[in-house]
């Protein structure tokens, strides 16, 4: 960063977010009557852009990376901004701007839509300042700072029922959820006598006798991680939840929501429960997430393969990613060399399954809004009245599916090698196993879209419209998706160096 | 001062551009995006002129733009593949030879296409416009690898353009043929380019570290390679590798035996037939051994084989060629033919006469093509020689055009043909006296001089002499300045070309320096190192030997029968076809006839072989479904059984949720806790 700037510039991204959210909902009080769909989108659109470009420069410019002085410490070093921060504030704002945008033509009928730009742009705050947290403390208020406004936005479709439903039973899991994680924080402090990382590694590494009650923690801990990024069993809310909510918010929880789940993991497995001090403690907390991995990609692919709904397909596929992409955790070991390459690789992964998977739940939307059906049969022949979106959305289910040239390859290439790299040989084989399995269900999108007929003829004049912003979206998406392939080199070098920095 | 090199690579996207522009916007446009491909390939056309005059002023470059994969980057590999220019006097003078024949094919088109009221012109000149950038990215490239890429891109573009006219039964057949032949020839091709990587670690072209540099350095025994399969010996695998490759070759120049789809290529329109044969798609072939020449000069056996291909291709085309009805066939048969003896210089040693035939062949095999174009206007469409006959002075322009054209081909003193094609039998000559197999090609190359010379005359005096043998032959559709200007240049350049490089002139006459094309080659202006006919010279396997009277008498010798035969082929078709009204004179030839109609029945060959390899095909097939397909099937009805198991799990009731995610932490909790021992 420059060095003129005090420190707490580093956060600007967050305050970026936070601010436009607030600027959202001033003007939707003064006057609620306002139909202001437009203006709100554009305000959240700018606002997210704003903050990636913050973070882009902030990463650019070395911020808080080993090269200009190391992490900077906010507030009694409640708060680190280091590259892994400013890294995954990128991808939430990336997200929450596709979001914005594609939710402008998704709300275009909707009587107040105000509230859902300044909830989505709150959630990413939550989700910024989650990636900064450097104390169990910070981390649940963030943690619930997402999920509160993510509740409400599930539930935002307040006379559909399904919207309803899916609200209400993601808030009941969540809350349990948080209440196990909350339990495990407390454990956690008892054991160690501190809530901040460091403090915490240093007490794991001293337990005198109370390896249990840190254990006991740390798994309620990994419980709370899991809800978040919709592993099993933490997982069941997910199918619901994306299925009953508007596809923009599904997109912005399955993309953004679980990115920043994973943030947390990576944060508190490396700084305060290193793998070293937790595995000579007798917490082999890397078992746990292996296990969790292979039994969340193996439950998320296999479920995904038999549904007949796209959306609750990608639902199922986007637990089947987080199983992929919690290899990046599972496959730390006490002096692994790769222990860098692999992590690295699994935010590599994180940031391009933003794009795609925002992407082809922005294409279920765009589906929504033509009121077409939501079953694999109801998109048959898409592509002749579509042809643009129907390709991006070729280019996504390939691209998740990880064939190449796409960067979905790459990214599960990366983490897959570095899985290997580092003994874990196992690991990389169920994920290649389930790529193939999740190969036959992505397919099917694209067979229906290409290759099948129309139920009828008639069944296409639905798609009467042309939703200029979702368009945006999608085709954006897709760019990105393709344009990440040439660009990949210094995506995994930055994603790589802000994991090596961590260890 | 402005680096010309930086500009290269517009070159190839100027093309590439109008290809865009035709595509997204073509139907829009005037002319369906014609305009837009004759700016694009002017603007390459002038930017190759200043490459020219930069390499003749003693600058070359050898640059990567883009490395794509490399140590560290994407993947873990210890090679780097990249995109580079390679620019030096060979492939300065093909980006001049490619860009005017594709201007001028595009500005011929305009009389052809949109003047007949052809439909789907943005599609043809889009596709145009690509088949001039595949073909320019492929001439510029410094590495095997980007010269495969564009190498298959010029295969694809062949594919779109023979099959333009898809709604006919005919166009979408040849368009596959000539993709699926060519393809199989590609197979060795890539098998080739991965053996080179894997051999060298590099694919490039030029400089210390390419692969030719290298293969010279281990045969010397002053280096070694990275990789050679287990116990084979080096000279052996490079021959290998050398053959691999010249697969790619033997597919794209339309050699035996896989010459077949060029015929049946005659189905796309005339035009693209021109770029086809004179500048892209069969050019390639010749034009990649020529590139990496210095490798292929290292290997005898391959260079044997190129030779041996090369003649036997010359002639067997040649003998096909006599019997054709059809305008365009007889000159698809020429073009197999002539690229034979490119491949017979290449093998012979004579890499400089090789460059220089395909100089000279691109010029008048344009010109014969956008001439029969002419006629095939003129005839509305009916390509049958016999129904034509005293076009000469109804379409004069036509005619005089195709008469330099024809005796360029048929090798007559001094057009273009004469020169190139008399250097080819030299270098064959004197290389071969040392050689059996390469004297071999030579009398082959010898026998077909005559023969060409014949179907080129048959071929005129059946089209263009004689009284007119139909309604439309006697008042044949007139064309435009967009056809004749054209012709008139590649007309002039048929009788020219040849004046670049009279090296015969110049051994008997002992004049110095009017072998410019010698020199070019020779890096006389400055080149690239390791890139000139001396090194190619030196690293060959060839010695020369002569008949009487020295060098001199050889030349001479040489010229005297080659000419000779070319005129008695050419006064054989005079005294049988330029009568007023020619008759078939095909049935002297009994039996002899069938065979050369049917091509010596190797189209049914292939479709023979196709058959039994589909028979081989099967029991592949048979293991497949049952065991291959077996465990796949196994893997997916086990995830679909175990898919509807988890969706039934999935019931909706929260309670039920809360539950199993209890106790799945449990389970979790106990598993730690056990192999952590946090109980005791």
């Amino acid at each position: 960063m420059v060095n003129t700037l005090p420190q707490i510039a580093a956060l600007l991204p967050v305050f970026l977010l936070a601010f436009t959210g607030l600027a959202l909902l001033l003007v939707d009080t003064i006057s609620p009557d306002a139909r202001s769909n437009t203006s709100m989108a554009v305000v959240g659109a700018l606002g997210s852009l704003a903050a990636l470009a913050a973070s882009v420069w902030l990463v650019v410019s070395g911020t808080g990376s080993g090269d200009t002085g190391g992490a900077i410490t906010l507030f009694a070093e409640a708060i680190k901004v280091d590259t892994l921060a400013l890294f995954f504030t990128a991808i939430f704002a990336s997200v929450t701007a596709l979001v914005v945008v594609a939710a402008h033509d998704y709300f275009h009928d909707h009587k107040s839509p105000a509230a859902f730009y300044s909830l989505t742009l709150f959630a990413a705050t939550g989700m910024g300042l989650l990636a900064a947290a450097n104390s169990l403390a910070v981390v649940f208020v963030a943690l619930e700072m997402v999920s509160l406004p993510s509740y409400v936005l599930v539930a935002y479709l307040k006379r559909d029922r399904g919207s309803v439903e899916a609200g209400m039973k993601y808030f009941l899991v969540g809350a349990l959820s948080s209440a196990i994680f909350l339990f495990g924080i407390s454990l956690v402090y008892a054991a160690t006598g501190s809530l901040l990382f460091g403090g915490v590694a240093e007490g794991i590494g001293s337990l005198d006798g109370l390896a249990g009650v840190a254990g006991l923690g740390i798994v309620m801990i990994i419980g709370g991680v899991a809800y978040k990024t919709a592993s099993v069993p933490f997982h069941f809310w997910a199918p619901e939840a994306y299925e009953g909510a508007p596809a923009p918010v599904s997109a912005f929880l399955s993309s953004a929501s679980k990115a920043a789940g994973f943030v947390v993991a990576f944060r508190l497995f490396t700084e305060a429960f290193p793998v070293g001090a937790s595995l000579a403690a007798g917490i082999d907390w890397v078992l746990a997430f292996g296990i969790l991995a292979a039994v969340t990609m193996t439950l998320g692919n296999f479920a995904a393969a038999v549904q007949e709904e796209v959306k609750r397909m990608l639902a199922y596929s986007s637990i089947g990613h987080a199983g992929y992409v919690l290899i990046g955790v599972a496959a730390l070991s006490q002096d692994g060399g790769a222990n860098g390459a692999v992590m690295g690789a699994a935010m590599a992964h994180l940031l391009v399954y933003g794009f795609m998977n925002t992407g082809a739940f922005l294409f279920v939307a765009m589906a929504e809004r033509w009121g077409v059906g939501r079953t694999f049969e109801d998109y048959a022949g898409l592509a002749r009245r579509a042809p643009v979106a129907s390709t991006a959305m070729a280019v996504f289910m390939f691209s998740l599916a990880g064939l190449p040239p796409f960067a979905g390859f790459f990214s599960k290439y990366f983490l897959f090698m570095g899985a290997i790299d580092n003994g874990f040989l196992w690991l990389a084989a169920f994920g290649a196993v389930n790529s193939v399995v999740s190969l036959y269900y992505y397919s099917r999108v694209v067979k229906a879209l290409f290759i099948d007929d129309p139920a009828s003829s008639s069944s296409l004049d639905a798609i009467d419209v042309r939703p200029t912003g979702l368009y945006a979206a999608v085709v954006f998406a897709a760019v990105a998706t393709v344009l990440l392939l040439p660009g990949f080199g210094p995506v995994i070098e930055t994603a790589e160096a802000a994991a090596s920095a961590l260890f | 001062m402005i680096d010309v090199f930086s500009y290269v690579p517009a070159i190839v996207l100027l093309p590439f551009f109008s290809f865009l522009i035709a595509l997204g916007v073509g139907r829009y446009l005037p002319k369906g995006g014609a305009f837009g491909g004759i700016a694009a390939t002017a603007g390459s056309f002038l930017l190759s002129l200043w490459v020219l005059a930069t390499v003749a002023g003693g600058e070359a470059a050898n640059r990567t733009l883009y490395t794509w994969a490399s140590a560290g980057g994407i993947g873990p590999t210890d090679v780097e593949l990249s995109f580079g220019i390679l620019i030096d006097p060979l492939s300065a003078l093909m980006l001049v030879i490619v860009t005017l024949v594709a201007l001028l094919v595009h500005v011929f088109s305009l009389g052809y296409m949109n003047d007949e009221g052809e439909t789907g012109l943005p599609r043809y000149y889009a596709g145009l416009g690509l088949f001039t950038a595949s073909m320019l990215g492929f001439v510029v490239a410094d590495n095997l690898l980007m010269a495969f890429m564009f190498f298959e891109l010029v295969g694809l573009c062949s594919y779109l353009l023979i099959g333009f006219h898809f709604r006919e039964p005919g166009p979408p057949s040849a368009a596959k043929k000539a993709f699926l032949v060519t393809r199989f020839g590609d197979y060795f091709f890539l098998i080739g380019v991965v053996a080179v990587i894997a051999t060298f670690g590099t694919a490039q072209f030029a400089g210390s570290e390419s692969f030719p540099a290298l293969a010279d350095a281990a045969l010397n025994g002053s280096g070694s390679v990275a990789w050679t399969p287990g116990g084979v010996e080096l000279q052996t695998w490079l021959t290998v590798v050398g053959l691999l490759v010249l697969g790619g070759v033997v597919g794209k120049s339309a050699q035996f035996p896989l010459h077949t789809w060029l015929p049946d290529a005659m189905e796309g329109p005339t035009p693209v037939s021109a770029l086809i044969h004179a500048a892209t798609m069969v050019a390639a072939g010749v034009y990649l051994v020529a590139r990496m020449y210095g490798f292929y000069a290292l290997t005898p056996t391959t260079l044997a084989v190129i030779a041996f291909i090369g003649g036997f291709t010359a002639l067997f085309a040649a003998t096909m060629g006599l019997v054709k009805d059809e305008l365009k066939q007889v000159l698809a048969y020429s073009t197999i033919s002539q690229y034979g003896y490119m491949m017979l210089a290449l093998g012979a040693g004579g890499y400089v006469a090789a460059v220089f035939h395909l100089t000279t062949h691109a010029f008048f095999k344009a010109l014969l093509f956008l001439g029969a174009g002419a006629v095939i206007i003129a005839m509305h469409h009916n390509e049958d020689m016999w129904d034509m006959g005293g076009l000469k002075s109804k379409m004069p322009v036509t005619y005089y055009t195709f008469l330099a054209g024809s005796l360029a081909l048929a090798g007559i003193f001094p057009f273009a043909g004469f020169w190139s094609k008399d250097e080819i039998l030299y270098e064959a000559l004197v290389h071969g006296l040392n050689d059996p197999l390469l004297l071999g090609g030579y009398l082959m190359g010898l026998l077909a001089v005559p023969v060409t010379a014949f179907y080129t005359f048959r071929m005129v005096f059946l089209t263009f002499h004689g009284e007119p043998r139909s309604d439309t032959a006697r008042d044949p559709e007139p064309v435009r300045w967009n056809v004749k200007g054209p012709l008139t240049v590649l007309g002039a350049l048929a009788v020219v070309t040849g004046f670049i490089n009279m090296v015969p002139v110049q051994k008997v006459l002992g004049l110095e320096g009017i072998d410019l094309l010698h020199l070019w080659l020779d890096n006389h202006w400055g080149g690239i190192e390791g890139l000139s006919s001396h090194h190619y010279g030196d690293i060959g396997p060839y010695s020369s030997g002569y008949l009487v009277g020295g060098e001199v008498g050889t030349v001479l010798v040489g010229a005297v029968v080659s000419l000779g035969l070319a005129l008695a082929g050419l006064a054989v078709a005079w005294r049988l076809y330029n009568v007023p009204s020619p008759t078939e004179h095909t049935a002297k030839l009994g039996g002899i006839k069938d065979v050369l109609y049917n091509n010596y029945y190797l189209d049914e060959l292939q479709v023979w072989l196709a058959y039994r390899t589909e028979d081989v095909a099967g029991g592949a097939n048979t293991f497949d479904q049952g065991i291959i397909d077996g465990v796949v099937n196994g893997v997916s009805s086990v995830s679909l059984f175990g898919g509807g198991r988890v969706r039934r799990l999935q019931s909706g009731v929260v309670s039920q949720y809360a539950t199993l995610l209890t106790l799945g932490l449990v389970a979790l909790l106990l598993a730690l806790g056990v192999t952590g021992g946090w109980f005791l």
